[in-house]
């Protein structure tokens, strides 16, 4: 089989903190699979995105992503990063530029580091970007500032962004966090479609099971950095979904105190 | 309550003592207070009509200040890159941007005249000093403008560029550049406003430009060519004003 992820015993302490943020997590990815992280904050589906994204150092643990292994102390070669495409909660994008510039960005590991520093994008850069801007329906916005759009335009050209990179693995974080119900929907079919027609595999987290269910071929649960549940889409039980999201009950008169 | 009642009595008592003290300890006489206000009618009725013929006088000073205003703000870019780095909060220890940021402050608490009268005593009349006036004068402020701006990027596109594969130089030059240079052209522009203002009166304490005249002429008593440096600077301070709108709003 053509794995996409393949993490075995991976485990993760933020710099400073107590707790692990990952324990021990193993997951495989199939390419073309689309795959759904649940659960609730804190559980670790950022870090592990970020972490597969080649962005997190001082891991334990073997990872690979695209069939090369990850280095724990090292960044990504320069040449691959761009295979694995990152779309932020926060969009992330440079507020003052218009959107085909934004666009334009995730082109800057394909171009040579000569172009990239001195902006001179190919002809097929600025294809790619147009491309993907008609892909995410905002043709239209190419010239505006980001600055002046709505939180869903915004999403629209983070996406963008992320498809002219060309990325054979998808990573989605909270993609639809900040939007509202109808406008959460438009995005995962836009995301999870356009991965699709590229063959790319797409994983994307969430805390709405039900936009999980529907836009996924598979959930893997996650709760204090472990993974409680991987389970294709239709094996996914009520029972399973309200344990991941149960309150710590902390018995009264134990001494304890909640710590959020 | 009480104490808010005593506390304000306290207030107004010492206002009151400043006043007084200000009243009785400056020597005003009287008769000079009461004569005062036909006097400056006098004063400025020999004003009237302003001398047009200063006219050579006054585009040799305006052209002076002029190029002690440019060469002074490039000198203030020049010393406030590095030090708007040092004084950044996101690029350097507490332990290095906590002086830095309190050597600016004191920068600032000169006044320009003040620099400049040390810099006339430090390297001799004419242009010169007022430059240098200007670039440190100015520096405390634009310093503290660039470190601001710097520390008001936002981390999340340059995250994003790197997991796109951008090198440091391509996102100094897409995500951090295009999110500082509109803060950084405005605050510029703001600042070389302020130094063209500020250094039409350096040539008062001999430190180059149009103020040289104006000291001349009331020195030695040719008001009526005083008015008309005083009106060159009047419509030359509005036309800083109106291109400065202007400028804001093709950056804003």
């Amino acid at each position: 089989m053509n794995l996409a992820v393949q993490i075995d015993d991976l485990s993760y302490t933020h710099p400073g903190a107590e707790l692990r943020a990952l324990e021990h997590v193993s997951l495989t990815a199939a390419a073309g699979e689309s795959i759904a992280l649940l659960g609730p904050s804190g559980a670790g589906k950022t870090t592990l995105m970020t972490l597969l994204d080649g962005r997190l150092r001082g891991w334990r643990g073997r990872a690979y992503v695209l069939g090369a292994p990850l280095d724990p102390d090292h960044p990504p070669p320069r040449a691959r990063r761009p295979d694995t495409g990152f779309v932020f909660q926060e969009f992330a994008l440079v507020e003052p530029s218009s959107v085909l510039r934004n666009v334009l960005n995730g082109r800057l590991g394909r171009m040579s580091r000569f172009r990239a520093a001195f902006w001179t994008p190919a002809f097929r850069d600025f294809e790619l970007a147009r491309s993907a801007l008609a892909d995410c329906g905002i043709a239209d916005l190419a010239a505006r500032r980001v600055d002046s759009l709505s939180g869903g335009q915004r999403q629209r050209v983070a996406i963008a962004r992320c498809l002219a990179q060309e990325p054979r693995l998808i990573l989605a974080d909270e993609p639809v966090s900040n939007l509202d119900p109808a406008r959460a929907t438009e995005i995962l079919t836009l995301l999870t479609g356009a991965a699709r027609a590229r063959g790319a595999t797409v994983i994307f987290s969430s805390h709405q099971p039900d936009l999980a269910r529907r836009f996924a071929d598979r959930i893997v649960g996650m709760r204090d950095g472990k993974i409680v549940f991987d389970v294709a889409v239709d094996d996914l039980s009520e029972a399973a979904t309200a344990e991941l999201y149960r309150e710590t009950v902390i018995p009264p008169g134990s001494g304890l105190r909640a710590v959020s | 309550m009480r104490s808010r009642g005593l506390g304000s009595f306290a207030v107004g008592a010492f206002i009151s003592g400043a006043i007084l003290w200000s009243l009785l300890t400056t020597e005003v006489e009287l008769s000079r207070l009461l004569s005062a206000g036909p006097r400056i009618a006098d004063f400025l009725g020999r004003m009237v009509p302003p001398d047009p013929t200063v006219m050579n006088e006054i585009m040799k000073g305006s052209a002076e200040t002029l190029r002690i205003a440019i060469l002074g703000s490039l000198g203030a870019i020049f010393f406030s890159v590095p030090l708007g780095m040092l004084a950044s909060e996101t690029m350097v220890s507490p332990a290095l941007f906590r002086p830095v940021r309190t050597l600016l402050a004191l920068i600032r608490a000169v006044p320009l005249i003040l620099v400049a009268m040390l810099m006339v005593g430090a390297v001799g009349l004419g242009p010169l000093p007022g430059i240098i006036a200007v670039a440190i004068h100015a520096t405390g402020m634009l310093a503290k403008f660039y470190a601001e701006a710097i520390d008001s990027v936002s981390r999340a596109p340059i995250a994003a560029l790197e997991s796109a594969g951008a090198g440091p130089l391509a996102r100094l030059r897409h995500a951090i550049w295009p999110q500082m240079a509109p803060v950084i052209a405005r605050d510029t522009i703001f600042r070389f406003e302020l130094n063209l203002r500020e250094s039409l009166i350096l040539g008062i304490v001999g430190a180059g430009g149009i103020g040289f005249y104006i000291q001349t002429y009331v020195r030695s008593f040719q008001y009526d060519k005083a008015a008309s440096v005083t009106l060159a600077v009047i419509a030359m301070v509005i036309t800083i004003e109106a291109i400065n709108v202007a400028l804001r709003r093709r950056f804003a």
